[in-house]
């Protein structure tokens, strides 16, 4: 819709006025053969009730609206007329084309967003300061957030009982894999590869590791620690069929000959430098999993891997 | 009132005062609510035509979606036109209905009011009583439409012819509007009418 005539200075020319809202043209716009001019939001809303120009009647539809040529658009940024907010008290006169911009920043702007000084903290409209009571806005913010939470809180119960449902088909589906795989050896193999294939794939989500200080390996970690490692393994996405045989691959009783004991560790240490380590996400520990592993010696390595666990020196 | 409508009738309003017709006495408008949702207008009758001589009183509903949709227009002033319901005084006007345009105006509704006495449409009557006698008796229907003008838009010419009649049946204690009524409707005829009336 556009602007008031009586905000203009002077008279303004009958061919700047929209015949639609009997305003001067804001954001103009023409029909393309009769070349008649409206405000676009006025033109839109006639169209949208019958598809013909409102002087002439020629037959148009709002895609075919033009922008209306340069010399039109100069005349209106020419028009002097007053700021929006002269009820407030603003008395400033400006070109149209400088209008929005003065608007924006027009300390008589009732709606100019400014901060509440009495510590609630929240912006607000200028004009809703007089009205404005923290504990009553922030009370309503409170009321707005528990009931977000309370939504959360019941979608995640919605997604919990989901989740366990999932994991219930899963378990079916593993059971009968299971089953396939015992009574058939073309199965077994397709399973072991399918197996392999997976520890792969999340093997190579972990970020590969250094391990600068071997002394400090942790050989009989105890269960504690033991646990902690294991629920950052399973978060990081660890397969659950190798699992429980990598944590029990955590412990000197476990390693193989080239690691079992203080004393042939020591006599191996150089060839430590030579593992593939994988970091146990946010751990102190690495993984050295026997299939990242093929070149070590067969005495310092087992399936389906290692877990060491480091008081520091983890890179 | 919608910002719009009110924006634009205030600004027809000074429009229509402004005009050239109204110095000529050709039409008038007046406000009737502060809100400018309700309009008096009048026209006068054409030269030339039975309506000449006349003063025709319009009432004018401007719609919230003005000017989007048109305003509702209704003669006030009993009139006697094909067009024009002689009963409501509805109008059956295309510009009024599906071919109104945005940048029409309440001074180009009341000019093509004034139009649409010159020219009648009796091919799309509202009034099918009187688009007949308009076709089939137009010296009766000029005729009647004057004594109309006469007997309430303040018109020049009376018709002693008509009036006598009028009083004739007014004389048996028919209201004088329900006596015309009858006796246009039967091109004069005092017998028919008198037997319509109490049939």
């Amino acid at each position: 819709m556009g602007f008031d005539l009586a905000r203009f200075q002077g008279t303004v020319d009958e061919e700047l006025i929209c015949s639609i809202c009997s305003g001067v043209l804001e954001h103009p716009v023409q029909a393309p053969s009769c070349e008649h001019a409206f405000c676009s939001a006025c033109i839109n809303e006639w169209l949208s009730r019958q598809p013909t120009c409102p002087v002439d009647r020629t037959p148009i539809t709002s895609s075919e609206l033009q922008p209306v040529p340069r010399i039109l658009k100069n005349l209106l940024a020419r028009l002097t007329i007053s700021c929006d907010n002269a009820h407030c008290g603003c008395t400033e006169l400006m070109k149209l084309e400088v209008l929005s911009s003065h608007v924006d920043f027009c300390e008589h702007n009732p709606k100019r967003p400014v901060l509440c000084e009495l510590g609630c903290g929240l912006v607000i409209p200028k004009d809703d300061l007089k009205e404005h009571n923290c504990v009553k806005e922030l009370r309503a913010y409170v009321t707005t957030q528990e009931k977000k939470l309370s939504e959360f809180h019941d979608e995640l119960i919605e997604q919990q009982i989901t989740l366990s449902e999932v994991r219930r088909e899963l378990s079916f589906v593993k059971e009968f894999l299971r089953a396939m795989r015992s009574s058939h050896p073309a199965m077994r193999a397709i399973a072991e590869q399918f197996e392999k294939d997976e520890v792969k794939r999340w093997a190579n989500t972990l970020t590969k590791a250094r391990v600068s200080r071997w002394g400090a390996m942790i050989s009989t970690p105890d269960d504690v620690l033991q646990s902690l490692i294991k629920r950052s393994l399973s978060e990081s996405g660890c397969p659950v069929h190798i699992m429980e045989e990598l944590m029990r691959n955590c412990h000197e009783r476990k390693w193989p000959a080239g690691l079992a004991s203080l004393q042939t560790r020591q006599r191996q240490r150089r060839e430590y430098d030579n593992y593939v380590c994988r970091r146990i996400p946010g751990k102190q520990a690495v993984l050295a999993l026997a299939c990242d592993n093929p070149h070590m010696a067969e005495d310092l390595m087992t399936e389906p891997g290692l877990v060491m666990i480091f008081a520091l020196g983890i890179e | 009132m919608a910002n719009i409508a009110a924006q634009r009738i205030k600004r027809e309003f000074k429009e229509v005062i402004k005009s050239e017709e109204v110095a000529k006495c050709a039409i008038k408008v007046e406000l009737v609510s502060d809100s400018y949702t309700e309009l008096k207008g009048e026209i006068a009758g054409p030269p030339d035509t039975p309506y000449e001589g006349g003063n025709f009183v319009l009432e004018i509903k401007v719609p919230e979606t003005y000017p989007f949709n048109p305003p509702k227009v209704r003669f006030l002033t009993k009139i006697w036109h094909p067009n024009i319901s002689s009963v409501t005084g509805a109008i059956c006007l295309d510009i009024l209905k599906d071919q109104w345009a945005a940048a029409m105006t309440l001074r180009t509704v009341l000019l093509s009011l004034q139009a649409l006495l010159s020219a009648a449409e009796p091919d799309d009557p509202q009034d099918a009583v009187v688009a007949k006698q308009y076709k089939d008796a137009p010296d009766m229907f000029r005729l009647t439409a004057r004594h109309w003008t006469a007997a309430y838009a303040g018109g020049p010419y009376s018709n002693p012819e008509f009036d006598s009649k009028i009083r004739r049946l007014a004389d048996m204690g028919i209201e004088s509007h329900d006596a015309r009524v009858a006796l246009s409707s039967f091109n004069w005829d005092l017998e028919r009418a008198t037997e319509q009336l109490f049939s």
